[in-house]
Formats: structure tokens, C-alpha cells, sequence
């Protein structure tokens, strides 16, 4: 019975792991991807954010230092993320998406009477900045969740390679093993049995022989053969000859 | 006859400033400061003009905010002697001068009041020119109204009037900025009632209340701020003698023109209606009447630029810029700035042509801020390696 | 994975720490947010900021539930770069910046920008583990 059910589990274990090892080839093929693009992005970002803070130069070379009305102007935020998400083998990557409202007005009359017109054009370029950020951002939480994923992943494929296949081989063969010592034992109890049979047997014949001598030997008269059950020679030892191991097995 | 009395008073100064003027950098200068690859070259550089080794503390690496930080302060320590060694009446003149950073400052505390932000840090941030003994008095001041009073009272935006000639501004009702109803009309008529009698404080009366005071409006309470204070300063000007009236008067007007022309450019497409808009146009330079109510009627572009028509010189402004054709194309815009820099640089140049008049000191501190302006962007944009960009600046010599 | 049980669609924001040029360009954005408690979504840091108060605020930041994005400076995570690194979660994703005092190195920088100038990328924690897992 217990051979059985743990035969099928290691099948189960065997099973379970060429699907994980799948999974696991999916996403790191997948997190080569996105390393790639991390990567690029990553360095791109520096030209961007640089394009981004000489347009901001150019504001305060025309209007003058703005930092401080800027900081004091922020009410609610008109740019804005919205998380998507995405499905890699089960796994759930967000994705950021830039959301800028309609009405983002904020600033319009900063710089109204100088430099109004490059602090819009610089408020455009950092826009186009955020973008570039965002995306940056779900392509480093993909990078960041699927790092974990995968090691979780790899952890499991190494967990069923090498402890629970190899446990469940061991049962396996420790089951057989008991099974093969069971057999043999029994085998041997029987041969004993047969074997303390004969002998019996034997010391009967020997016995009745002897009476029956001393009974013929007393005059009186012949002894009828009795080759009863066992009690003959050859009947005897048929009877446990008669290829009975196979039914052993069970 | 000026100028034969002149030189008792302000003959020293006027020597001195034109000492100062032949110290700012010229086109040389520029070009070598160009050429530098990094901050620290451009600390050489400068060491070999007037500005010696003004940076020679700093610590290492530069930041281009400390250069301009630097150059604004040579700046001021070089008006501040001027100023100490004035009387009058070229000492308000100078007053007027540093009037417009006040706005800015004023401005700036009242933004930090708004959010309840610690003023005293803002002091900081304020520019060193229009600092005033009693500004730290305004940073004791914890919301708007307190504030309201102390920039009514206390600062020499709201105390300098009693030397005006008298009232340039037309009556405007105190109230025109909270027309929206909204707002709490009776705090702030009482507001405007106390302060009626009072003949202080004329910008702030006709431009500020205390429920203005909030961010929509701070940007037009500037620059109404700064309306108030042109139109002043040009009607000061004009009790000035000859030739001095002439010089100013040209100066402002330009001023305020670019003003005008920036106002209505940069409030295409936002919530300032035209009504307001038209409120901030100074009511002096050569636009003003006509080319001020087709400006206030423009909607776009070319309606601006048909309103400039009847002059020459700004018309070219815009030819140059190309804005005609760009229509709202940035790149137009921004040019066009530089086109108005250029202007006003060529304007104060040519007031160092004429002596025995004072517009020389106005022209110097703005020459000289000009040439802060260029030393930043230079620096910036070696800093930011964008030497295609770094010949964008305005040369003033 | 603790990543993918907190829902991310309630994370709008953005927040960020850096210096006055950063922070004001990214506010002419429009990514400010100042909530009902005043709370802001930025930090401006210079020279003279207390190393805890960056820290707390990264901690703040990190912790809030509407942040989805925390941009700091590369040369402001410098300075708490052990806090940076030790921080592990997806949510919010911080995201280290060049700034305009520390730009990337290669694009950058003339040659004879002295090399304390120039962030260098391979600092940043994230790309760090990138460029360990690409090998070089």
C-alpha cells in the first residue's frame, strides 16, 4: 500500500519540478529582457534628466529663481501613476503608467512677466522626464519582483532536485528493502517448518517402525502400512516441495 | 544749469560708477570664460578681471548657485557704497531702485506667511538688494492679516509716498481683486477702510488685501505690485531734472512695455481673463494707450504682434524672434526674450552717454545683473557640458 | 512575497528626495501632493540636512501606502546608502536619479571634471545587482 502512494508522489515531485524548471526558464528569459532594459533605461535617464535640469537652468536665467514658488504652489498632484498589471508565468508585474491630468494649470502664471514662456517649455520638458522615470520605476519593480520570484523559484526546483526526490527515492528503496527482508524471512520460516516436519516425521516413522518391530518381534503378527497424511516418505515431502514459495509473494 | 550743480553732490558717485561700468566684463572676457572646461577654469578666468578671487573660499567643487551667489553680492556690496555716499535726492532715486526686489521679497514672505512656512529662513532667500531694516519685523508676523498690517506700516514700499509728487494711480477700488464674492468682502473692505486715511502704503492699498493673499493671485499681486511701482518710479523720474527725466523715461517705458508684451504673451491660455490681464499693464511706455488696449484684446500671437505695429523696434523684436510664423512655438518665445534683454541692455548702455543725470546708476545695477545673469549661464552650462548653448548669453561691452 | 499582496492601484504617487534643482523641476511637473495632514511628497536636501532627517523621510516614504514611485538623488542615497540598500521591497520603487550637480559620468561630464563630480551609476543598489547578474 505505502509503495504505491509514495510511487505516485515521487511521479507528483518529478512532474513538479520539470514545471517549475519551465517557469523558471520563462522568467529569466523574461528578466534577461527586462535587465537589458534597465539597463538602457537607466542611462538614459541621465541624458534626459540632464536635458531636463538645463531647461530648468534657462528658467532662471530668464525669470529668476522660482524654486521657492514652486515648492509653495504644490497643492494636489496633476501627475500621477496608474498601476497595471501583467502576467509572466503567475507571476503579477505592475506596470506604472504616467497619468497627467487635464487641468494640470499649476505654474501657468509663474513667470508671467518675464520668463513665462520657459518655464512652461521647461515644465513640458520634465514632464517628458517623469515619463522616462516612471517607466524606469515599473520596469525596476519588475526587475525587483521577479528577482524574488525567481529565486523563490529556483529555490523550490533545487528544493524537489535534491531533498524530495532523493527522499522519496530513499523510501522507495527502504520499502523494498523491508519487503525483500519480509520475503526472505518468511522463506526461511518455512523452510524451518518444512524442515522441523520432516523431522518429525522421521522420528514417527522411526518410532512406529520400532513398534512395530517390537510388534512383530512379539509375535504379533504383521503391522498394516500406513502411509497417512505426511506419514509416508514421499507423500511427506511432496506436500511441502510442491513449489509453494510463489505464493509467498504478495 | 543742472550741471553746473551736479558735481557738488553727485559728481563723486557718477565718477565712481562709471569706474564700476568700465570694470564689467567685456566681450573678451566672455570669450575666454567660454572657453573653460570646468568650474574651476572659470574661477581662473575670473580672478583676472574685476571680480578677482572673489571665489577664492569656496570650497570645492563649485556650484554655479554659489558663483551667482557671489557675483549678486559684489554686486550689492558695490550699490551699497554708492548708496551710503548719496543725498538727495539721488539717494531715493536709488531707494526706487531696490524697490523692485522688495516686491520680490515682500512677495516672498508673504508666500512663506500663506503656508505658515518659518519666515526666517525665507529671509535668507530674499534678494540682498531689496532687504530693508524692518523686513525681519514681517517675518514675526504669524498669518496674513498681521502680515497685511506690518507691509502697510512697516516697509518702505508702504512708507516711501509722502515723497511722491503726488497720486499717480488712478482710483481703484481696493476691492477689484476680490471681485469673486467668495471671499469675506466685509473683513476686507474694513481691512482697506483702515488704511484709507493713511497716505502710506499706496502699492499695497490699491493691490493687496488680505484675502488676495493666496496662490492663484500672488503672481498678479506681483505684478501689480510692480505696475504700482513702475508708474511711480517713472512719475519720481519726471520731478527729476533734465536730463536724467529723459534717460529714466526711456528705461521704464521700455520696461514696462517688455512687461506688457510678456504679460499678454505668457497668459495666452491660462485662467487670467483678459479683464485682469489688462489691469496689469503699466499705464506708461510707448504702447500705452493704444497699443495697451489691443493688447488687452489680443487672443494670440499675431494678434500681439499686430498691436506692436506702429513700432519699429519691437516689431523687429519680432521678426527676429520669428514668433509670426511660430506662433506659439517655444523656441520663438524664448528668443524673443533674449531680443528684449538685448534691448534693454542696449538702452543702458546709452544712458552712460549722457552725463550729470542719474539713470547712470540705475543702468550700472542693471548692467551688472545682466552680467551676473551671464555669468550663471556660463557657468551652468559648463557644469551641464551644453557648449553648444553656452554662446546664449548677452554681451554687454 | 509580500510584494504582491499589497495592491499596488491604490499607489498614485510619486514622491521625491533631492536637491532644490531636482525637486523643483519634478514639482514643475506637477508630481507636488500636499495631503489633508500637510503632509508633503518632497524633500529638499542641501548641504546642510541632517542625515537623519533624510533617513526618516526615506523611511516615511517607503512606508506610506499612496507612494508608487520614490525618486531620490544619487548623491543624496549616498549618504544613507546602507538604509538604501537594505530596503528590498517592490513597493514603492525607489528609483535613484542623477542630479544636476552629479550627473551619470559617461554622457556627462567633460574630461576634466574631477571624478568626485560625477555620480557613477554602478553605484546605484539596483543597478549594482543588474550589472552582478550581467557579469561584469
Amino acid at each position: 500500500m505505502n509503495l504505491t502512494v509514495t510511487k505516485s508522489r515521487l511521479k507528483g515531485a518529478q512532474t513538479g519540478h520539470s514545471l517549475l524548471a519551465k517557469k523558471r526558464d520563462a522568467l529569466t528569459t523574461r528578466f534577461r529582457q527586462i535587465l537589458k532594459k534597465v539597463d538602457e533605461a537607466k542611462r538614459l535617464m541621465g541624458r534626459v534628466m540632464q536635458l531636463a535640469s538645463f531647461s530648468l537652468a534657462e528658467v532662471t536665467y530668464t525669470a529668476g529663481d522660482i524654486a521657492y514658488q514652486v515648492q509653495e504652489s504644490v497643492r494636489k498632484a496633476s501627475y500621477t501613476v496608474q498601476a497595471r498589471q501583467e502576467n509572466v508565468s503567475g507571476v503579477v508585474l505592475p506596470a506604472f503608467e504616467g497619468v497627467r491630468s487635464k487641468d494640470a494649470s499649476d505654474f501657468n502664471l509663474t513667470g508671467l512677466s518675464r520668463g513665462g514662456q520657459q518655464v512652461q517649455k521647461s515644465r513640458d520638458t520634465y514632464v517628458k522626464a517623469v515619463g522616462t522615470l516612471v517607466e524606469l520605476a515599473s520596469l525596476q519593480t519588475a526587475f525587483t519582483i521577479l528577482d524574488e520570484v525567481i529565486r523563490a523559484t529556483n529555490r523550490r526546483v533545487n528544493a524537489i532536485e535534491h531533498v524530495v526526490i532523493p527522499r522519496l527515492e530513499n523510501t522507495i528503496k527502504y520499502i523494498n528493502s523491508e519487503l525483500d527482508e519480509m520475503d526472505r524471512e518468511e522463506f526461511f520460516r518455512l523452510k524451518k517448518v518444512q524442515g522441523k516436519k520432516k523431522r518429525d516425521a522421521e522420528r514417527a516413522n522411526e518410532s512406529r517402525m520400532k513398534e512395530n518391530k517390537e510388534f512383530e518381534e512379539g509375535g504379533k503378527g504383521q503391522v498394516g502400512r500406513d502411509d497417512g497424511i505426511g506419514g509416508g516418505e514421499a507423500g511427506g515431502g511432496d506436500m511441502l516441495d510442491q513449489g509453494k514459495d510463489e505464493d509467498v509473494i504478495f | 544749469m543742472e550741471a553746473l550743480g551736479f558735481n557738488m553732490d553727485a559728481g563723486f558717485l557718477e565718477g565712481v560708477v562709471r569706474g564700476y561700468k568700465a570694470a564689467l566684463l567685456t566681450q573678451g572676457n566672455y570669450h575666454s570664460l567660454t572657453q573653460c572646461e570646468n568650474l574651476e577654469d572659470f574661477r581662473m578666468q575670473l580672478s583676472s578681471t574685476d571680480y578677482g578671487n572673489f571665489l577664492a573660499n569656496e570650497p570645492l567643487p563649485l556650484s554655479t548657485a554659489t558663483i551667482a551667489d557671489k557675483a549678486t553680492e559684489k554686486l550689492v556690496s558695490e550699490f551699497h557704497y554708492l548708496r551710503t555716499n548719496a543725498v538727495e535726492p539721488l539717494a531715493t532715486f536709488m531707494d526706487y531702485i531696490t524697490y523692485a526686489y522688495m516686491i520680490d521679497n515682500v512677495i516672498l514672505l508673504t508666500l512663506g506667511t500663506l503656508h505658515e512656512r518659518d519666515t526666517h529662513e525665507l529671509l535668507e532667500r530674499c534678494h540682498p538688494l531689496g532687504v530693508f531694516d524692518t523686513m525681519p519685523a514681517l517675518c514675526v508676523a504669524t498669518n496674513v492679516e498681521e502680515l497685511y498690517h506690518s507691509v502697510l506700516v512697516e516697509t518702505p514700499l508702504g512708507s516711501h509716498a509722502p515723497m511722491r509728487s503726488g497720486p499717480p494711480h488712478p482710483a481703484r477700488s481696493a476691492s477689484k481683486w476680490s471681485q469673486d464674492g467668495s471671499r469675506a468682502p466685509a473683513i476686507h473692505l474694513g481691512l482697506a477702510y483702515l488704511h484709507l486715511a493713511d497716505p502710506a502704503a499706496p502699492y499695497f492699498r490699491d493691490c493687496l488685501s488680505a484675502q488676495d493673499l493666496d496662490d492663484l493671485n500672488i503672481e498678479i499681486i506681483r505684478n501689480a505690485l510692480y505696475k504700482a511701482y513702475l508708474e511711480d518710479f517713472h512719475s519720481f523720474c519726471q520731478t527729476l531734472p533734465s536730463p536724467t527725466n529723459e534717460v529714466m523715461s526711456r528705461i521704464l517705458s521700455f520696461e514696462a512695455d517688455r512687461r506688457t508684451l510678456n504679460i499678454t504673451i505668457n497668459s495666452f491660455g491660462t485662467e487670467l481673463s483678459k479683464d485682469q490681464r489688462a489691469r496689469l499693464f503699466p499705464t506708461i511706455g510707448r504702447l500705452f494707450p493704444e497699443g495697451n488696449n489691443a493688447l488687452a484684446r489680443a487672443d494670440d500671437i499675431d494678434g500681439v504682434v499686430a498691436s506692436v505695429d506702429h513700432i519699429a523696434e519691437y516689431k523687429s523684436f519680432f521678426d527676429k524672434a520669428g514668433a509670426t510664423t511660430g506662433g506659439t512655438d517655444n523656441e520663438g518665445a524664448s528668443s524673443l526674450e533674449d531680443e528684449f534683454f538685448k534691448h534693454d541692455v542696449e538702452l543702458n548702455k546709452q544712458s552712460f552717454l549722457q552725463q550729470f543725470q542719474y539713470a547712470v546708476f540705475y543702468s550700472f545695477v542693471k548692467l551688472k545683473e545682466q552680467e551676473v545673469r551671464n555669468l550663471t549661464w556660463i557657468a551652468e552650462c559648463i557644469a551641464q557640458d551644453a557648449k553648444d548653448r553656452v554662446n546664449d548669453y548677452i554681451p554687454v561691452f | 512575497m509580500a510584494a504582491t499582496t499589497t495592491n499596488p492601484k491604490e499607489r498614485t504617487l510619486l514622491a521625491v528626495i533631492g536637491d532644490e534643482d531636482s525637486v523643483t523641476g519634478l514639482l514643475l511637473a506637477g508630481i507636488g501632493h500636499i495631503d489633508q495632514q500637510q503632509k508633503k511628497n518632497f524633500l529638499i536636501v542641501d548641504a546642510k540636512t541632517q542625515t537623519s532627517v533624510i533617513e526618516s523621510a526615506f523611511e516615511d516614504y517607503t512606508e506610506r501606502k499612496d507612494i508608487a514611485i520614490l525618486l531620490i538623488n544619487q548623491h543624496v542615497a549616498e549618504r544613507i546608502r546602507p538604509t538604501v540598500d537594505r530596503y528590498q521591497a517592490a513597493f514603492p520603487a525607489v528609483l535613484e536619479i542623477p542630479s544636476k550637480e552629479h550627473p551619470y559620468g559617461e554622457y556627462a561630464c567633460g574630461p576634466l571634471v574631477p571624478p568626485s563630480d560625477i555620480s557613477d551609476p554602478s553605484k546605484d543598489s539596483v543597478l549594482k545587482r543588474v550589472q552582478k547578474l550581467r557579469g561584469d
